[in-house]
C-alpha cells in the first residue's frame, strides 16, 4: 500500500487509565481530503484517541504517522506544527477577549511601535475577517466572547484552526450543543472545508450526520476497533448495531398510556430573565399522572427558564404552580423535592452534580438528610455506601473506580446515568426531564427513552423538555410547543404531524392554544 | 488655604504612587490566575534588601548613586522572594491563599531578624532598623508655579518619577504586547493559552515574579519616605491596601490607579484636618485608618459589578476536563 496515501495513521495505539484501558491496540488509517467519523458508546475511547493525535496526551504503546512520516507528538504546540487542529468537547476560549484576540493567541502578529514590539490588533482583524469569509464563516472579529451563542462559538474555534493553518481537523462531538438549524449549518462548512482540501476528523453520536456527510467510519467499543465501515454503503442501523454489539431500535416501545387525575398544572406562570424580559409568558397547562408531556421549541424560547422555575432554582414572578393541588410556587428547591418533584437538569456539569465529588456523594445529594441517612445530623457512612452501590447497579453506572470514583472523570453518558438514578430514585409524582440525552450515544439514548417510559407507567406525571424533535416524539403522549415564552400549540401527540409541529416551533402558525 | 492643598496634594500623591506600582504587580500576577496576597511581604523584603544596600554602600560612597541601587536591589530582593510564592502554588499548587499569608509572615519575621543579625555582624552595632533619612525631593520649576495643580510637581521624591516611567512600561506590556495578551488569556482560561501552544505555568511564574519586582519599588519607596528607614514598621497593611485598590479597578491598571490616588488623598487629607482643628498628633493614628474605612465604604458599592479572572487560584491541570 501506497504510504503517502495516508495523512494520519495510527498503529497499534494503546492508553490507560487507573482501573481502564480506554484504547487498545487501536489502529486507523484517515486518507488526505476525506471526512472520517469515529462512532462508539460513551466511554468507548473517542476523545482519548484524539487528544493522542492532538498531544494533549502520550499513548502507552504504538506509533502515530503524520504523512507517512512517524512522530513523536508529545505537545499541542508539536501538534500544530504538524497542522493538526482540534475543536474540544468543552470550548477553550478566553470569555472576555475578542474573537480575533482569541484567534491569534499563541501566534500573535506584531508590529513595531518606535522601537517596542506590540500586537498588531487591526491586521489580526483583518486577517480572521478574510478567513472568515473565506470558509463562510460568518464571525466578527471583534464581537467579544461571552456574548456569543454556541454556535458562532465554535465557528470561532474552527477559525483558529484555519488561521493555524492546520489541515487535519478534529471535531469532538461538535453538534451536540447545537440546534437542528444550526447542526445544518455546520455540516455545510464541514463539507465546504472538504471541498477546501481539509481532512476532517468527526467525532458524534449522531448517525443521520455521519450517514449525510462522512465518507467513511470507525467505530470503536470499550476500547477496542470494531470495523471501519464506508459509510455510502452501510445503513444507520448497520453502524449503530456494530456500535453496541446488538440491535438497536430507534423507536420505543411504549403501551398505550393511563391517564389518571392531574399532577402539575401551572397558572399564568411568569418568569423573567436578568434583563426582565418575560422569557415564560403566562404559560398554562397540566400534565397527567401516567403521560409524558413533550415540550418542543427551538432553543431560547423559554425552555431552561420554565424547567427552572419548576424546579425551583428561578423564582417566578406571576402565576402559580400547582402540584396535586398544593401550590408550591414559593417554596424551596428541598420543600419541592420533598412535595415530589425530581429534575434532570440540563447543564448536568454545573447544574446536575459536583464534579469534584465521588460518585457516592453525587447520588446522595437529594437525600443525605433524611433519617435512612443521617442520625442526629451527622452522616451515616455505611447507609450511604449501601445505596451508592445499590444505585449503581441497578441503573447500571460505568466507572473506574466504582463509587469512590470522583465524577469528573467519568464519560459523560456515565455522569448522566448517575444524575437519572438520583433523580428517578425518588420515586416522586412529577418527573422533570430537561435535555436528558444530549451528548449521549444511539444506546444511551434509547435506554434513556425507556426509563422515561418507565416512569409514564409507573403513574408519574413526565414532563420532557427538549430541543431534539425525535425524542419528542418518540416519548410523549402529549406534545406543548413553546415560541417565546408562549405555549404556542397544546395537543396529543398522534394528531400532530412532524411538518405542522415545525411550524408552530418557528411561531409560523400559532396563537389557537388549547 | 493654597497651602494646605498644596500639602494634601504632595502627600497623597508620595503614598498613592507606590501603592499604585505595587497594585500593578498585583493586576500582573492576579491577571495571569495566581491569587496574590503576598503583596505586603514582597514589599518588606524588597524594602529591607534595598535598604541594606543603601547604608552598605553609604558607608564608602555619597551622592545619588546609593540610591537608585537601592531600588535595583529592592527589585531584584522583591523577584526573588516572589519565586518562593510561585513555587509553592505553581509547581506544588499549594492553596494560594495560604501561600499568601505564610509570605507575609515569613517576610516579616526574617527581615527584622536578618535586621538585628546584620547590624551586629556588618556594621557593628546593635540595633533593628536600617536607617535611610527621608530621600531629597525636587521641584519642577515653571510648571509648579500653575495655581493648584503646581503641587503636583512640588517636592517631588526621585521615587515618584521612577514608579510613572515603569508604570507606563507595564501598562504598555500588559495591554499591548503578546506576552501580555497571554498573560491576561492564562487567568480567564489557561487552556486556551495551552492549546495555543503556550506553557500556562511559565507565564503565570513569571508574572508573579513581576508582581514581587514591583513590590520591592513599593516598599523602597515607603522606607524613604514616611518611615524614613527599614523596620519591621514597613509592614502596616501597605500590601493590602494595594489589593484593595486593584480589586476597585476591576484589575485593571487606570481605574486601580484612581482607587489609588483615592486612598492617598485621604490620608494625607485626614493629617491636614488634623493639624487644622489643633488636634494632639496621636490623633495621627486614627487618620491611618481613614483608607480603610473608605476600603469598607467602598467595597459595598464595588462588591457586585466587579468580577476576578475567571480562573484566579485554581492550579492549572492539563488533563483536567
Ligand atoms: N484523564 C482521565 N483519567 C482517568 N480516566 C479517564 C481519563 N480520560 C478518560 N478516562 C476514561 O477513559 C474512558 C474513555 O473515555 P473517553 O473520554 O475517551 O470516552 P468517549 O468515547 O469520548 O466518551 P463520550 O462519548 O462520553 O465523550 C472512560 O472510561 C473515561 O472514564
Ligand atoms: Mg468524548
Amino acid at each position: 500500500m501506497n504510504e503517502q496515501e495516508f495523512i494520519v495513521e495510527m498503529r497499534g495505539i494503546t492508553k490507560r487509565f487507573p482501573g481502564i484501558t480506554a484504547n487498545d491496540g487501536v489502529s486507523i488509517q484517515i486518507r488526505k481530503g476525506e471526512i472520517y467519523a469515529i462512532l462508539g458508546e460513551n466511554g468507548a475511547g473517542k476523545s482519548t484517541l484524539m487528544s493522542m493525535l492532538f498531544g494533549m496526551i502520550e499513548p502507552d504503546e504504538g506509533e502515530i504517522f503524520i504523512r507517512g512520516k512517524r512522530e513523536r507528538i508529545d505537545s499541542p504546540r508539536r501538534a500544530t506544527q504538524l497542522s493538526i487542529g482540534m475543536v474540544h468537547q468543552h470550548f477553550r476560549l478566553v470569555s472576555n477577549y475578542t474573537v480575533a484576540e482569541n484567534i491569534i493567541l499563541g501566534m500573535e502578529p506584531e508590529k513595531k511601535c518606535g522601537p517596542f514590539p506590540m500586537v498588531d490588533i487591526a491586521g489580526a482583524n483583518a486577517k480572521v475577517a478574510a478567513l472568515s469569509e473565506r470558509y463562510g464563516l460568518q464571525v466578527d472579529p471583534t464581537d467579544v466572547i461571552e456574548d456569543l451563542n454556541v454556535a458562532t462559538r465554535q465557528r470561532v474555534e474552527i477559525l483558529k484552526m484555519l488561521y493555524r493553518e492546520a489541515e487535519i481537523l478534529i471535531f469532538d462531538e461538535p453538534t451536540a450543543v447545537l440546534t437542528p438549524q444550526e447542526i445544518a449549518a455546520f455540516l455545510d462548512i464541514v463539507r465546504g472545508l472538504r471541498d477546501q482540501g481539509k481532512t476532517v476528523i468527526l467525532i458524534t453520536h449522531k448517525l443521520e450526520e455521519i450517514k449525510q456527510v462522512a465518507d467513511r467510519c470507525a467505530i470503536l467499543n470499550r476500547g477496542k476497533l470494531i470495523s471501519v465501515m464506508d459509510v455510502a454503503s452501510s445503513t444507520t442501523s448497520d453502524m449503530a448495531r456494530m456500535m453496541v454489539g446488538h440491535e438497536v431500535s430507534f423507536s420505543t416501545p411504549k403501551a398505550p398510556p393511563h391517564f389518571g387525575s392531574p399532577v402539575l398544572r401551572l397558572e399564568n406562570l411568569t418568569v423573567k430573565n436578568a434583563a426582565g424580559f418575560n422569557s415564560v409568558n403566562s404559560v398554562s397547562f397540566e400534565v397527567r399522572a401516567g403521560e409524558v408531556l413533550g415540550i418542543a421549541g427551538v432553543s431560547g424560547n423559554g425552555q431552561n427558564e420554565l424547567a427552572d422555575a419548576i424546579a425551583g432554582l428561578q423564582r417566578c414572578h406571576g402565576g402559580k404552580i400547582i402540584l396535586n393541588g398544593r401550590d408550591i410556587s414559593n417554596l424551596s428547591i428541598r420543600e419541592r423535592v420533598e412535595a415530589g418533584v425530581a429534575y434532570i437538569p440540563e447543564d448536568r456539569h454545573n447544574v446536575g452534580l459536583v464534579l469534584d465529588f465521588t460518585l457516592r456523594d453525587n447520588l446522595m445529594l437529594k437525600q443525605y438528610y433524611r433519617a435512612r441517612f443521617a442520625h442526629r445530623h451527622v452522616m451515616d457512612e455505611i447507609a450511604f455506601d449501601e445505596y451508592g452501590k445499590e444505585l449503581i447497579g441497578r441503573y447500571d453506572i460505568r466507572s473506574n473506580q466504582g463509587d469512590a470514583t470522583i465524577t469528573r472523570s467519568m464519560s459523560g453518558g456515565n455522569q448522566q446515568k448517575a444524575v437519572i438514578a438520583r433523580e428517578l430514585d425518588l420515586k416522586t409524582p412529577l418527573v422533570v426531564f430537561m435535555q436528558p440525552t444530549r451528548g449521549l450515544d444511539a444506546g444511551a439514548v434509547s435506554n434513556i427513552h425507556r426509563q422515561i417510559i418507565a416512569e409514564r407507567d409507573r403513574g408519574a406525571a413526565v414532563l420532557l423538555i427538549s430541543l431534539d424533535l425525535d425524542e419528542i416524539l418518540d416519548c410523549s403522549d402529549t406534545i406543548a410547543i413553546i415560541f417565546q415564552g408562549h405555549i404556542n400549540k397544546i395537543a396529543p401527540a398522534a394528531s400532530l404531524t412532524v411538518e405542522e409541529i415545525g411550524l408552530y416551533m418557528m411561531g409560523v402558525k400559532g396563537g389557537e392554544a388549547a | 488655604m493654597t497651602e494646605l492643598l498644596n500639602m494634601m496634594i504632595i502627600d497623597g500623591l508620595s503614598f498613592a504612587l507606590p501603592l499604585f506600582i505595587m497594585a500593578i504587580g498585583g493586576i500582573y500576577s492576579e491577571k495571569s490566575g495566581i491569587t496574590n496576597l503576598a503583596l505586603e511581604g514582597f514589599q518588606g523584603v524588597g524594602a529591607f534588601t534595598g535598604a541594606f544596600a543603601a547604608v552598605f554602600l553609604a558607608q564608602s560612597m555619597t551622592g545619588a548613586l546609593p540610591y537608585y541601587v537601592s531600588f535595583l536591589c529592592a527589585i531584584i530582593g522583591g523577584g526573588v522572594f516572589a519565586l518562593l510564592h510561585a513555587l509553592l502554588c505553581i509547581r506544588f499548587r499549594a492553596n494560594q491563599v495560604i501561600s499568601g499569608v505564610v509570605m507575609n509572615i515569613l517576610a516579616m519575621a526574617m527581615t527584622t531578624f536578618l535586621t538585628k543579625r546584620i547590624n551586629a555582624a556588618v556594621f557593628g552595632h546593635a540595633g533593628n532598623k536600617f536607617l535611610l533619612g527621608t530621600s531629597a525631593r525636587f521641584t519642577v520649576p515653571v510648571l509648579s508655579d500653575i495655581p493648584v495643580l503646581g503641587a503636583v510637581f512640588t517636592d517631588v521624591y526621585p521615587f515618584e518619577v521612577i514608579i510613572l516611567v515603569v508604570a507606563v512600561v507595564m501598562s504598555y506590556v500588559l495591554y499591548r504586547t503578546p506576552f501580555g495578551l497571554r498573560l491576561r488569556a492564562c487567568g480567564d482560561n489557561p487552556h486556551s493559552v495551552d492549546a495555543a501552544g503556550v506553557d500556562v505555568n511559565r507565564v503565570r511564574s513569571v508574572a508573579v515574579v513581576i508582581s514581587g519586582c514591583l513590590s520591592g519599588i513599593a516598599g523602597m519607596s515607603f522606607a524613604y519616605s514616611i518611615s524614613a528607614n527599614f523596620s519591621a514598621d514597613i509592614y502596616l497593611g501597605y500590601g493590602y491596601l494595594s489589593i484593595a485598590a486593584l480589586i476597585f479597578g476591576n484589575w485593571t491598571i487606570l481605574p486601580a490607579f484612581g482607587a489609588c490616588l483615592l486612598f492617598g488623598l485621604a490620608r494625607s487629607g485626614g493629617t491636614v484636618l488634623i493639624q487644622q482643628l489643633g488636634l494632639p498628633s496621636s490623633y495621627n493614628d486614627l487618620v491611618r485608618i481613614l483608607p480603610y474605612v473608605l476600603t469598607l465604604v467602598l467595597l459595598i458599592f464595588f462588591s457586585r459589578s466587579n468580577r476576578s479572572p475567571r480562573a484566579l487560584g485554581e492550579p492549572y491541570e492539563k488533563g483536567k476536563r
